[in-house]
């Protein structure tokens, strides 16, 4: 099932301002994986993961048709 | 007192007007079981970066998310805090070093309940809601802005 994923702050930099889609990831740390290879620069980078809005740890499984935002370190205010 | 509460939209496109302010405020005066009001205003500041002035600060937000989590916190809040009422704006967009970017606006019959309630929702907001600020320089190059 593809996985949209969508990345904010600083990551756009890396990765642009549209969604970015991959098309097997059977979990998150799957999912990172791939996007590390395809944007070496996003390796080390610091944030938090949300998959359809909630922030995850750890392996968290993809069910499909999710939507994945790699949220750098906030700033508002 | 137990209500339902919807999810409010926090975000302005642009700085937030003084003028705006005022009539928030302005607006409380039918609500005579206020004793007191706190408001929290942050702006732009201009911060000097080894020589480069910040001109603005650009702001994003992971909207449905920042939106879902405030509706959160303002339960939080309401059930922490005796509080008449609360606004939150924050603006998105490029602002303009001098002008308003955040506005917390709490009221309550003391003014104990406004002062706390309105300093924990600026923390928890700084801490908590997905947005991101580019820090614009004169030169017109940018660092990405970091709450400390």
């Amino acid at each position: 099932m593809p996985v949209q994923v969508i990345v904010f702050g600083q990551l756009t930099d890396i990765m642009g301002n549209n969604p970015v889609m991959v098309e097997h990831a059977a979990d998150t740390s799957e999912l990172i994986e791939q996007l590390n290879q395809r944007y070496p620069a996003l390796v080390n980078k610091p944030y938090i993961i949300a998959v359809d809005k909630q922030i995850v740890t750890g392996h968290t499984a993809l069910s499909g048709n999710n939507t994945v935002a790699l949220l750098p370190p906030f700033a508002g205010g | 007192m137990i209500t339902e509460r919807k999810p409010k939209n926090i975000f302005t496109q642009g700085p937030i007007a003084a003028t705006f302010i005022a009539d928030s405020i302005q607006k409380h005066a039918t609500k005579t079981n206020i004793g007191g009001h706190s408001i929290f205003l942050g702006q732009v500041r201009a911060d000097d970066i080894n020589g480069n002035k910040v001109a603005a600060i650009e702001y994003t937000a992971y909207e449905e998310m920042a939106l879902e989590k405030m509706h959160q916190i303002r339960e939080d809040i309401f059930a922490k805090y005796p509080l008449v009422c609360m606004h939150v704006h924050h603006s998105l967009g490029k602002i303009a070093a001098g002008e308003v970017c955040l506005f917390v606006f709490t009221s309550s019959a003391h003014r104990k309940a406004a002062i706390d309630a309105c300093t924990e929702i600026v923390e928890r907001l700084k801490a908590e809601l997905p947005i991101w600020g580019k820090e614009v320089f004169e030169d017109e190059s940018y660092q990405w802005k970091e709450n400390k």
